[in-house]
């Protein structure tokens, strides 16, 4: 069975000054699938999130989006694009001047060109999706970190993205804050949202990914089934990190 | 060729004549402002509070008024009240107290700086209080306040220009004399305006020097 | 010289004098008005052009922000009012009355200072404002007029109220080309009536006034579209 991936990347490389961070990376997600990169901090998840859609330019490297290459040489592809990739960062990103319900429409008036009421309509709509009815006329340092990562998420949503792109969405947030939001992540995937996402959240991505790969050094080193990496990785690194995270949380 | 003669015969002369003028200008109001500024500078923050509200009216009105209008006051409005001043005189006079009380701004913030337990360990020393102001409390000081103030100077040194307002024949005002006669304004204004890039930029090298000079080791960092 | 007797009866003198030349100082103060808001205004375009070149251009735009900066803080206002108005614009055939120079002149030097606060403004955003901006597929013109702009001119208010002082005093300049504003007005009539001192003195208290109401209202400003929560 062939099927054509969604989102493909071939050859990512990336290097600051002679600090090599990402060494021809390559991967492909299919339809509905939620892939999730592990690795050590620092190992490159972060620069590869950003280099797909291309906020961190590659030295080196080729992305289809269904097939079709993308020339980010070309503003307006590289803008239609981007529009089709929801964007979640660490720290939300959340622009700070506007509440969240604007949070959310701006970017369907100023760049889809949405009239301001559909735009509220769909806003509405997808703040209440994450939860978040009772806040929309809140601003960022009005809400909780979680709240905040809520909101980036309609955000995203709100441009009908193929696939999202998730950095470390829990990283930033206390602790009692992260259900909330990897509830949310679950449902999106229940859903058949197209996902990439790192994360720290071992039992997480266990429990939800597709496929698992991991990455260290600007390497990807191993790609596989959760249960696969988990329980049966070729690579040693693999196998190292994965018992030493084990060790550190107790169940995976 | 007439041109050259007329810029090294006329030109030249004239607008350095009108530079040693403007340099006679602001030394000593650069040195008056500054010993003005560190007086009323301590007075609003250790004087009584008499002295507080003295030396706070004497900042608000040097600040808010219009430095040509202090100038003016100095020279059409003492007349008035039988003093007299030479143009020259009543510029340095408006200068000095105008700038004084911007520097007063920056004395005060850099002293509110000082942390109060050097204040507390001089007088446990049996320091009085002058004796403590001047040997622990300005030394430390000094080199707070000197980037703003060293930035005032650069402001006196453009606004000295002013003093052709009130007919002090400066370099701006050699500029103006020989521009009119000649209508070469753009040229020479071009060349006037240079000349104060060139002053400025001289001054705030020297500046830097001093500051560089003058830098404590870890002294930005945790105060000594 | 006058006794002391003499001033008591020049108090009187003075007061009458302040009060005859009133209404035509208040005429003054809106020139004066109009001189500082053209000016701040013309400021606010350019300084936000200039600010946005030299944080987000390349290089030569860059350099040439810089040499604009550098000139117009380093060249006296009297001196560039003298360029432009005798010099420059009369060499090219331009006629503008000396308001318009004046105006012109402090707008252009007041460009060069706003400039500065506003690229202190914008390079003090987190850079992940940027970020998302472009995630969502904003090309950078419209991430910088919808994102960076409005956060970063917000920040800028109480030093552009500050700046809003400065060009008020420096107004007072613009005497030298003719320009009747408030300062050539007491001037103006101080030469008449001899009523040096008051009159200045009355310039003086009507310049700290407009400082006074300008300041008052942009931190009203300020507290009007302070974002909600958002501490700095």
């Amino acid at each position: 069975m062939t099927q054509t991936p969604v989102l493909r990347i071939e050859g990512m490389t990336k290097r600051y000054g002679q600090k090599e961070v990402l060494r021809d990376a390559s991967l492909s997600v299919n339809e509905g699938q939620l892939k999730i990169l592990i690795g050590p901090s620092g190992g490159g998840k972060s620069t590869l999130l950003q280099c797909i859609n291309f906020l961190v330019t590659p030295d080196a490297g080729r992305v289809w989006l269904k097939g079709e290459e993308i020339v980010r040489t070309q503003k307006k592809v590289l803008y239609e694009y981007r529009q089709k990739l929801g964007m979640i960062f660490q720290d939300f990103n959340l622009f700070d001047h506007l509440t969240a319900l604007h949070n959310v429409t701006i970017g369907l008036v100023r760049v889809k060109g949405m009239s301001k009421q559909d735009a509220r309509d769909k806003a509405v709509y997808e703040l209440e999706r994450v939860g978040l009815k009772d806040h929309i006329s809140k601003y960022p340092a009005q809400l909780s970190g979680g709240q905040k990562q809520r909101v980036s998420i309609a955000r995203a949503l709100a441009m009908d993205p193929e696939v999202m792109l998730l950095d470390e969405p829990t990283s930033a947030l206390d602790p009692e804050l992260i259900s909330e939001v990897l509830t949310v992540i679950e449902n999106l995937r229940a859903n058949g949202m197209t996902m990439v996402m790192s994360t720290h959240h071992m039992g997480f991505a266990r429990e939800v990914a597709d496929e698992i790969v991991f990455l260290e050094d600007g390497h990807i080193l191993e790609v596989g089934t959760p249960d696969k990496i988990f329980l049966n990785a070729e690579c040693d690194r693999t196998r190292a990190f994965c018992s030493k995270i084990l060790e550190l949380y107790g169940s995976a | 060729m007439e041109e050259v003669l007329f810029i090294q015969h006329d030109v030249i002369p004239a607008l350095w004549r009108g530079m040693i003028v403007s340099v006679e200008l602001i030394i000593p109001s650069a040195l008056c402002g500054l010993l003005i500024g560190i007086v009323i500078g301590v007075s609003r923050v250790f004087g009584n509070a008499f002295l507080k509200t003295l030396a706070n009216t004497y900042v608000a009105i040097f600040r808010g008024f219009p430095l040509v209008v202090q100038l003016f006051i100095w020279y059409f409005g003492l007349p008035h009240l039988g003093i007299y001043l030479s143009p020259y005189v009543a510029s340095v006079l408006g200068f000095s107290l105008c700038s004084g009380a911007y520097h007063s701004e920056y004395v005060r913030g850099a002293l509110l700086s000082i942390k109060r337990g050097q204040l507390l360990a001089a007088q446990s020393l049996g320091f009085t209080k002058m004796k403590m102001i001047a040997s622990v409390v300005l030394p430390q000081a000094f080199r707070r306040a000197l980037p703003g103030c060293g930035n005032e100077i650069i402001y006196l040194i453009k606004y000295s220009s002013l003093a052709y307002m009130i007919t002090c024949i400066e370099l701006t005002g050699e500029g103006k004399i020989i521009a009119s006669e000649t209508f070469k304004y753009t040229e020479i204004f071009l060349i006037v305006g240079i000349v104060y890039l060139l002053l400025t930029s001289v001054a705030s090298w020297v500046l830097h020097r001093i500051e560089n000079r003058l830098r404590l080791p870890g002294f930005d960092n945790y105060g000594l | 010289m006058p006794g002391v007797g003499d001033h008591v009866v020049d108090m009187t003198e003075s007061f009458i004098a302040i009060r005859d030349a009133l209404p035509y100082l208040l005429h003054g103060s809106m020139v004066t008005i109009g001189l500082v808001c053209g000016a701040m205004l013309l400021g606010l375009a350019l300084g936000i052009v200039l600010a946005v070149g030299h944080v987000y251009g390349g290089q030569v735009i860059r350099s040439v922000v810089g040499v604009y900066v550098w000139f117009f803080r380093g060249v006296p206002l009297l001196v560039l009012l003298f360029l432009f108005y005798f010099g420059l614009f009369s060499f090219l055939n331009i006629n503008l009355s000396a308001f318009t120079v004046a105006a012109l002149v402090l707008g252009l030097i007041s460009a060069a200072y706003q400039s500065q606060i506003f690229r202190g403004a914008i390079l003090s955003l987190p850079e992940g404002q940027f970020k998302a901006a472009r995630a969502l597929g904003m090309s950078d013109r419209k991430s910088i007029c919808y994102i960076i702009l409005p956060q970063a001119l917000r920040l800028s208010i109480p030093a552009w109220s500050n700046e809003y002082s400065i060009v008020l005093k420096d107004s007072a300049v613009a005497y030298a080309l003719g320009v009747m504003e408030m300062m050539a007005r007491a001037h103006f009539v101080a030469s008449r009536t001899y009523e040096h001192f008051p009159l200045y003195f009355t310039a003086g208290v009507m310049f700290l006034i407009l400082t006074y109401l300008g300041t008052r209202g942009l931190g009203f400003l300020e507290k009007k579209v302070r974002i909600p929560g958002y501490a700095r």
